[in-house]
């Protein structure tokens, strides 16, 4: 019997009971719709969690001399030539920075706090968060402008403003200790309030020069997507011995095991929501086939095979599926297209925050492996959910199930 | 011509709670080409078993069952449905059309399941249906016809693959008598024109008047067989 054959006569048994398959339908449609947008935002914010940690001065990869994490300081720091640039192909390479990164407190005429004090060059950060940040009063304006940039959250909190004088001591490279006054060009304002109250920025050259050291304390690189990442990697491996190389998820490890979490949290998701259709698919199928025993019956003694029975039973089921998986999937992905501008987080911020998010704005993102995964098991799923019941029913002896 | 059916000694047990059910005992049985059989009987007496097994849709205890010379001993299931498919034709009491398929695409069916083509299926169908003064009925569904109907497009269902054997299983039985008439008329046309070998199971003496020949069964065994005078047919 042709696959035509059994698809029209699977079609047509479907709209026999047209409530129950059209409430089946519905549920279907709205799991795989739930199941699309809640992966499509799960994706959004882990996305957004990653790219939180590598904006926040981390890189994809970062180059630092071993035990520097530990003990952070111009005395673990290493020598970079002037000329130096990453060999990584054109098109992978977002850009690189190279910094100077030590522990410092700073002083105003009021207050003291402890902070991270930062050389950079201001033209190599388009890669982290310095790129997006507002500044109020004037940008650091090359690696050897030796004003300094503070947070507004740190400016409040050493009752200060643009223009002033801050006093900074730190450690300098012969370990002794060197103290610098700085004027404050501008104050920086992020969405990490965290980060405002503990960055405080200079040029580079300055920085090195407060600590009487030409080296660098650390190298950061950013790629255009993440694939390239190992590669860089062994490359920077290569280039640096006996310096340590680092990829984003080892030094943010807890942006990392969040964004594992939210990929087993997305399977998870969707195998209890599936699960708990499939019980009802199975429910509806099982029903369907007892009101038809007798029809059953009458094709199979008719000399219908039973596997040509079995696949028409199959094949109604998984017609069902299917138009739930459609009508789901264009439900699913018109809301996360409705929501591309973004969906407003700002009354969760601080928690948002202290998970490492950048934004206050989630945008839903549809991973095409993620739809396929859906799309496929959710079919898979509805095939093997009605092959039993439809096994049961060719099992019946063709004269019994017509005396039901 | 070969024998259209021949069973020796054929017996068919049920297991049952109390005690075994001796539903056919020791049976022989013959059904030569173009003959038009009932088997009567009140119920229990073995009539429909004896049509099932020789059907195929059951298999005897005891005894040997060969059907236009293909014994059914020992065929598998799928063999079993094959030779249901290509040699027998069946109208059951409950008309079993597939409802929601039409008169036309019923008659269709079968032949689908025998592999024959589209434009063959459709003249045959229509060929089928319009000797047996269907035609008006092709695109009505089993729902939008009377219980006569459907029998008659059960009928025409079973003749259009041209089978060896048509079995008819109490086919009067949801039916008046006028359309039982009609109903028998037809059978016997189709008998007649068509050469169709006919073996009924009914209770009913109006299907039996139209059989020429007549097997009564009683617990399970043949008691009597008679042949209807030329008149009476």
């Amino acid at each position: 019997m042709s696959l035509a054959k059994i698809g029209q006569l699977a079609w047509r048994n479907l709209w026999r009971q047209r409530r129950r398959n059209l409430t089946m339908l519905v549920a279907l449609s709205f799991a795989v719709m739930g199941v699309i947008f809640l992966n499509a935002f799960l994706r959004g914010l882990t996305a957004q969690m990653a790219d939180g940690a590598i904006n926040s001065m981390v890189g994809h990869v970062k180059v630092l001399q071993p035990g520097y994490r530990d003990d952070p300081g111009i005395a673990r720091s290493f020598v970079l030539e002037s000329e130096w640039s990453p060999e990584i192909p054109a098109g992978q390479l977002q850009g690189w920075a190279r910094r100077v990164r030590v522990p410092a407190v700073i002083m105003s005429e009021r207050e003291t706090r402890g902070i991270e004090f930062i050389g950079i060059d201001p033209a190599q950060e388009s890669i982290s968060f310095v790129a997006d940040w507002t500044v109020e009063g004037e940008q650091l304006e090359g690696p050897g402008d030796r004003r300094i940039l503070v947070g507004r959250s740190l400016a409040e909190q050493l009752e200060t403003e643009a223009g002033r004088r801050l006093v900074i001591v730190t450690q300098g490279a012969d370990g002794r200790s060197r103290e610098a006054g700085y004027r404050i060009a501008g104050l920086y304002q992020s969405e990490h309030s965290a980060l405002e109250k503990f960055h405080v920025f200079t040029g580079i050259e300055a920085a090195q020069a407060l600590l009487a050291s030409d080296t660098v304390t650390e190298v950061s690189v950013r790629l255009t997507d993440e694939k390239y990442q190992p590669t860089v990697l062994q490359s920077l491996i290569a280039t640096f011995v006996g310096l340590n190389v680092f990829d984003w998820q080892t030094l943010q490890p807890m942006a990392a095991t969040m964004m594992q979490l939210s990929d087993a949290m997305i399977y998870i998701l969707f195998i209890i929501v599936m699960s708990a259709l499939v019980f009802g698919l199975v429910n509806t199928v099982v029903t369907a086939v007892m009101e038809r025993y007798r029809e059953i019956g009458m094709l199979r003694a008719l000399g219908m095979r039973a596997g040509a029975v079995l696949l028409q039973i199959v094949t109604e089921s998984t017609l069902i599926m299917i138009m739930g998986v459609v009508i789901g999937t264009a439900a699913g992905g018109g809301l996360c297209l409705w929501l591309s501008d973004g969906v407003d987080l700002s009354a969760f911020s601080e928690g948002l925050e202290a998970f490492g998010f950048s934004s206050n704005t989630l945008v839903p993102t549809i991973m095409p492996a993620d739809l396929a995964f859906v799309v496929v098991a959710s079919l898979v799923m509805g095939v093997v959910a009605s092959f039993f019941p439809a096994l049961r029913a060719v099992r019946l002896n063709p004269l019994e199930a017509m005396r039901r | 011509m070969n024998t259209v059916v021949k069973c020796h000694g054929v017996s068919r047990v049920y297991d049952d709670e109390v005690a075994p059910v001796h539903a056919l005992r020791n049976v022989d049985f013959h059904l030569e080409p173009g003959e038009f059989v009932s088997l009567a009987g009140p119920s229990g007496s073995g009539k429909s078993t004896l049509l099932h097994v020789i059907g195929a849709l059951d298999e005897p205890t005891e005894g040997s069952i060969e059907v236009d010379g293909v014994s059914l001993d020992g065929l598998k299931a799928r063999e079993l449905s094959d030779l249901r498919l290509e040699k027998i034709g069946f109208v059951f009491q409950a008309y079993n059309l597939i409802p929601v398929l039409t008169a036309r695409e019923n008659v269709e069916f079968i032949m689908q399941l025998q592999g024959i083509d589209s434009a063959a299926r459709r003249e045959r169908a229509e060929e089928a249906l319009s000797s047996l003064d269907l035609g008006e009925l092709a695109d009505r569904r089993p729902n939008e016809m009377s219980g006569g109907q459907q029998q008659r497009v059960a009928i025409a269902r079973a003749i259009v693959t041209n089978p060896v054997l048509l079995l008819a299983d109490e086919p009067s039985a949801n039916l008046d008598t006028n359309t039982t008439k009609e109903l028998c008329e037809l059978l016997t046309r189709v008998n007649r024109e068509r050469g169709v070998t006919i073996l009924t199971a009914t209770h009913d003496p109006l299907v039996m008047g139209y059989a020429a020949r007549q097997v009564t069964l009683r617990d399970g065994e043949i008691t009597d067989e008679q042949r209807a005078t030329p008149e009476a047919t």
